[in-house]
């Protein structure tokens, strides 16, 4: 390992320096990938569905082909032709006899599933011209609902799969039953619902695809954020090797999960390429992603039934889960045991059963949209436990405090085996709620009298970010999947002259790591960021990556970090090694600082990095041959994360490596006239241990409570009863913007985590904290005899009808049985 | 194309659109393009000759009366509006209403007389100009200058009293009471997206009501004056409560659309709220006040 300590004590990483990227992205100078351009390019253009449900009689694409400038047109009977086997399924059967090929094939299955796509030579033609292919539709009766899917009577989505469930599992930790009979109160809920929603890039989905004849290589330039498990779905079905299927992308205007699910558009224009003999370049318009890119996935909650003790702690409980994936499984059923990596969420939980089922219905498929799977469950959990402080007459801060995990319980091992790192969820939400200044908001709701209009509500969301995925998890789901642990790889490299030089197997999406990866590259080889180039983007022709590759799951604070100072570790020891030798000192008197590399208490004896480089690349013949054999100054380094495999029978194992955790505290007005909420105060706590760069997990901090204060109150994606979504454009979908988002006061701990190189954790995600804190807030607003917030989304409407569901006498959803010695409650059975 | 092939055309003059509009069939008057042009792009309307309006000077004046009213020219842009002094001094709700509407690249260009020929029910200025009582003044080629008033204007989405080759070619705005006031509420889901409901209103007098417009908008095709409540206020003292009884029930006797967005019962609760607090900011009794 390295020779010396290092060089300072102050270090590059813990300093907010200013992005690196941030230069050419302000000035217009990124390349994202609509500025791509192939010589003899032609625009593709999808045909979709306008209908939920069909079968597809015909396709006549005559009127379009005759078009002047159409180069080709591709239906989904030729795709089945072109392709030796459909997309792999992740699930086990039933669900894995779902048959997915790149376009629609005998039918179509949601609003906007593509039917055919057109190559020609202009964007604005190739959209004429997919106008023009006529599709005859025998119109299916269709289900939008998830429970209602799994009913054996409902519309069937793919027949060879026999039902409409996919996957179904029953996981089991403790002994839930014996919880429920021993509780002084069982709070029973109706229903919990959590819906659709999307995060909204900048950017669309894009790439140009090119099927090269020449080389017999399909190049994908894209903005795809998992480029290795798109190659590795997409590979077979295209029958191409996987050494001839090459992804890149420098710039990508926003993923957030999104762009894992380009996938099936990306093969389909492969095909497209090799059909025209042409590269073929696709920017998707807004509708056409708000149709089809790929939603978050919405998941319903019955029958939940929780344990209590009459001193407030929380055994357990019971719920039954439907998650409803949409139409084709993209990713999925992974999110049936993704939730489980925080089943108990913040709460020392020990009982815990769910019952879960997963269905298609005719949707857009789902995709992990950021705080994939988690938030849903972390969303369930954070209503649970406000729903039994209001029924059990609770204060709800001090029932989370005794429920939490506390300080001196790390490393804390959940009912189902997942170690929680680090952390302080009392001291965090605390500090969330001085930073509100709560006490002053429960005056001012006290105050507010009735004919005021107004109600104020003070409500909490707590959450964990977890982070590094163990992928063998997907065993959980599917005991075939020869997928276990995690990794990334990362290339440093001295160069010609003694430059440092960095490449990433990740993707970035505006999250950094350029300027991060240089931070803890600058620390290892003693200088300083500007010295450090980072290659921006990710080609991979040239950048080292293992098969979870990416940009994805909270995880490059630790995998990505990770593996680029294992890397520059690597390079410091053969720079040393060099220096000793050229220096003829022994190798633990040489030490490394601002590009030299000098022998301890005698510095006049130096060699600068550009002497070592000269040394290894252009003046070899002075080394020894071992030397000479064995340094190359280029330094490969995988990060793995110390997992095991999972056990699918228990459904047991370390599943993620890092909790990052946020409490966010939110303070609402409601108008009693009109349902509107407007959020008065706004407090994020983050904890994700040490970090790297505070500036830039500040930036990640503000933009996953945008998206959940978006998601909570604004954002929605609602289908009919025939399968039409109703929310397929900016006028109907009213994505969050600056002048909807309160002010966000912003407060921090650092629990460094004791299993990361560099104490840090994944924290891009966010875990929804904002859908639990709004939807707490509102609660918290709310008469006792009115409903219980049950849906993660609250519009005006919703809300208005919460306000009077007491007064109408309408069911609250909720019912508590209490053992008849059971003090400090009114509830009745 | 995105858009489908379309000519376009650049008249000088309101008398060279006015040919252009009369004697092709399928030409239509462009404005600030803000909505016709999303139109074209989503082809629910194909249309043959643009007749681009928006640099016609005499369209383009905003003129203070000597009445105290305004005429302002139909191409006359949202952030014109918000910007004119005119318009500060005389109408000042005009200008604040204009320059809120959506973001500041539509209010670049979106025009008023665009704004009330599209007549989408959701739109921000025709309820405002119909509580205002304003006049359409619109010219053909044949016949000259036509008036009507902003309350017979508008039948529907894409509906008013517009008729083919004909030009909205500007609005005048009579003084405002005094002692008096205008008003206006809308609730929405966002800062920035379309009203779910809407009103404006005109009220005469000070201390006590002596007259009053109360017009509501997102209930029906057009705006709409609701004479029930305009009744009540009249005599009635200028105070919240007052205003607040003269409101109660006035959804009652509506039939709004429902959509995802509002159902109609919901549509129909919300109407007496919009119009209570438009007609509490016009007696400058609780403008703020969302009680
Ligand atoms: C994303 C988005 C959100 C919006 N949200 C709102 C909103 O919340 N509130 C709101 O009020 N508006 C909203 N608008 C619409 C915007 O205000 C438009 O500018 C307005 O509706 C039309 O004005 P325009 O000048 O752009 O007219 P154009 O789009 O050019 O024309 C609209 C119609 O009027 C006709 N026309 C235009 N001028 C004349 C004239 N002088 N005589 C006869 N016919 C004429 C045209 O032929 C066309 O049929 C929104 C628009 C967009 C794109």
């Amino acid at each position: 390992m390295t020779t010396t300590a290092p060089p300072q004590t102050e270090t590059w990483k813990g300093q907010s320096i200013r992005r690196t990227e941030d230069r050419r992205l302000l000035q217009g100078q990124g390349e994202f990938t609509d500025d791509v351009w192939m010589h003899r390019q032609g625009y593709a253009h999808f045909v979709r569905s306008p209908l939920g449900h069909a079968r597809i009689r015909s396709i006549d694409t005559s009127r379009a082909a005759r078009l002047e400038g159409v180069y080709a047109i591709l239906t989904g009977d030729e795709v089945r032709e072109m392709c030796p086997t459909p997309f792999f399924q992740i699930a086990p059967e039933p669900g894995g006899r779902i048959a997915e090929y790149p376009l629609a094939v005998d039918k179509v299955r949601y609003h906007g599933d593509a039917v055919a796509v057109v190559l020609a030579e202009t964007r604005e033609l190739a959209r004429d011209a997919a106008g023009l292919v006529d599709v005859d539709y025998e119109p299916l009766p269709a289900v939008v609902d998830t429970v209602a899917a799994a009913d054996p009577e409902a519309p069937l989505l793919h027949e060879q799969v026999g039902s409409n469930v996919v996957w179904k599992g029953d996981f089991d930790w403790g002994d839930v039953d014996w919880a429920l009979e021993n509780a002084d109160h069982v709070v029973k809920i109706d229903r919990l619902h959590f819906h659709r929603f999307s995060s909204t890039p900048l950017e669309c989905n894009a790439a140009v695809v090119h099927w090269d004849p020449g080389t017999d290589t399909v190049k994908v330039q894209s903005n795809n954020q998992m480029p290795m498990f798109a190659s590795m779905v997409i590979g077979p079905t295209l029958g191409v090797a996987s050494n001839r299927l090459t992804f890149s992308s420098q710039d990508i205007g926003g993923a957030f999960g999104i762009k894992i699910g380009s996938y099936p558009q990306i093969a389909a224009l492969a095909l497209l390429s090799r059909k025209a003999g042409r590269p073929a370049k696709w920017t998707e318009y807004r509708t056409d992603h708000m149709l089809s890119a790929g939603h978050g996935n919405e998941r319903v909650f019955l029958d939940t039934e929780v344990a209590v003790l009459k001193d407030g702690t929380i055994l357990g409980f019971k719920t039954r889960a439907f998650d409803d994936a949409g139409a084709y499984l993209h990713y999925e059923p992974l999110g049936a045991v993704i939730w489980s990596q925080v089943c108990c969420g913040c709460y020392k939980l020990r009982h815990i059963h769910v019952d879960y089922t997963e269905t298609v219905t005719n949707k857009c498929p789902t995709i992990p949209n950021r705080g994939y799977s988690r938030l849903q469950h972390l969303w369930f959990l954070e209503r649970v436990v406000d729903v039994v402080a209001r029924e059990l007459g609770f204060d709800p801060v001090a029932l989370r405090k005794q429920n939490y995990v506390q300080p001196s319980d790390y490393p804390y091992e959940t009912p189902n085996g997942c170690v929680y790192d680090s952390g302080d969820l009392p001291r965090s939400l605390d500090m969330a709620l001085e930073l509100i200044d709560a006490p002053k908001w429960r005056e001012r709701q006290r105050e507010l009298g009735r004919g005021s209009g107004k109600r104020i509500g003070i409500g909490i969301g707590s959450t964990l970010d977890s982070g590094t995925n163990n992928f063998g998890q997907a065993r959980i789901i599917n005991p075939n999947l020869p997928f276990s642990g995690n990794g990334e790889a990362a290339f440093v490299k001295l160069d010609l002259y003694g430059e440092i030089n960095v490449n990433l197997g990740t993707t970035p999406q505006g999250q950094g790591h350029e300027t991060t990866a240089a931070q803890v590259v600058a620390d290892v080889l003693g200088t300083s960021p500007d010295a450090v180039h980072v290659t921006a983007g990710f080609n991979q022709q040239q950048n080292t990556y293992v098969a979870f590759s990416g940009t994805y799951a909270s995880q490059f604070a630790v995998t990505g970090l990770g593996a680029a100072q294992g890397a520059a570790e690597r390079l410091r020891a053969e720079i040393a090694e060099v220096a000793a030798f050229a220096l003829q000192a022994p190798i633990d008197e040489i030490e490394i600082r601002d590009g030299n590399c000098f022998v301890r208490d005698d510095p006049e004896r130096a060699i600068p990095f550009i002497g070592v480089a000269n040394l290894i690349y252009s003046n070899n013949a002075v080394l020894t041959p071992e030397l000479r054999e064995r340094i190359s100054l280029n330094c490969r380094y995988v990060y793995t994360p110390p997992f095991q495999v999972p056990d699918p029978e228990t459904k047991t194992g370390n599943l993620t490596l890092t909790y990052a955790s946020q409490i966010h505290a939110c303070v609402v007005e409601l108008d009693e006239h009109t349902g509107e909420v407007k959020i008065l105060d706004y407090a994020a706590l983050d904890d994700c241990g040490t970090r790297i760069n505070p500036q830039l997990v500040e930036g990640q901090v503000h933009g996953a409570t945008a998206l959940g204060i978006g998601a909570a109150l604004y954002e929605a994606f609602e289908y009919d009863e025939s399968g039409l979504l109703q929310q397929a454009s900016f006028y109907d979908y009213h994505a969050i913007t600056a002048l909807d988002t309160p002010d966000i006061k912003v407060g921090d701990i650092e629990s460094p985590s004791p299993f990361t190189p560099n104490g840090a954790k994944g924290m891009g995600e966010g875990g929804g904290a904002p859908l639990h804190a709004v939807c707490s807030a509102i609660q918290d607003a709310l008469s006792p005899d009115d409903a219980i917030v049950s849906d993660s989304h609250n519009p005006w409407e919703r809300v208005w009808r919460l306000m009077r569901s007491g007064e109408h006498g309408e069911p609250r959803g909720v019912t508590v049985a209490s053992r008849s010695d059971a003090a400090g409650s009114d509830a009745t059975a | 194309m995105l858009l489908e092939s379309v000519e376009y055309a650049r008249p000088d003059t309101v008398e060279q659109a006015l040919t252009l509009l009369s004697q092709r069939e399928g030409a239509a008057p462009l404005a600030g393009g803000q909505s016709l042009v999303n139109v074209l792009k989503h082809r629910v309307a194909s249309v043959e000759l643009l007749v681009d309006i928006s640099r016609i000077d005499e369209l383009r004046r905003i003129e203070a009366r000597s009445d105290g009213g305004l005429e302002i020219g139909a191409c006359v842009t949202y952030d014109e509006l918000d910007g004119s002094d005119a318009v500060r001094a005389s109408h000042p709700l005009l200008a604040d209403v204009a320059g809120h509407i959506e973001d500041q690249q539509i209010r670049d260009r979106g025009t008023i007389g665009g704004n009330c020929c599209l007549s989408d029910p959701t739109n921000n200025l025709p309820p405002l100009l119909v509580a205002l009582d304003a006049t359409m003044n619109i010219r053909s080629r044949s016949g000259g200058v036509r008036q009507v008033a902003a309350e017979d204007f508008f039948h529907g989405y894409f509906s008013t009293a517009v008729g083919e080759g004909e030009l909205l070619c500007s609005i005048t705005v009579p003084p405002l009471p005094s002692p008096g006031g205008a008003g206006y509420s809308t609730v929405s889901l966002g800062a920035d997206s379309k009203a779910l409901a809407r009103a404006a209103a005109l009220v005469r007098g000070n201390g006590v009501i002596e007259d009053a417009r109360v017009v509501l908008a997102c209930f029906s095709a057009a705006p709409m004056r609701h004479h029930g409540m305009e009744a009540a206020l009249r005599g009635a003292p200028a105070t919240a409560e007052a205003v607040a009884a003269a409101a109660a029930g006035i959804g009652d006797g509506l039939d709004p659309p429902g959509d995802v967005h509002a159902s109609t019962d919901y549509r129909r609760a919300l109407a007496p709220v919009v119009a209570r607090r438009a007609v509490c900011q016009a007696i400058g009794n609780g403008g703020d006040e969302r009680g």
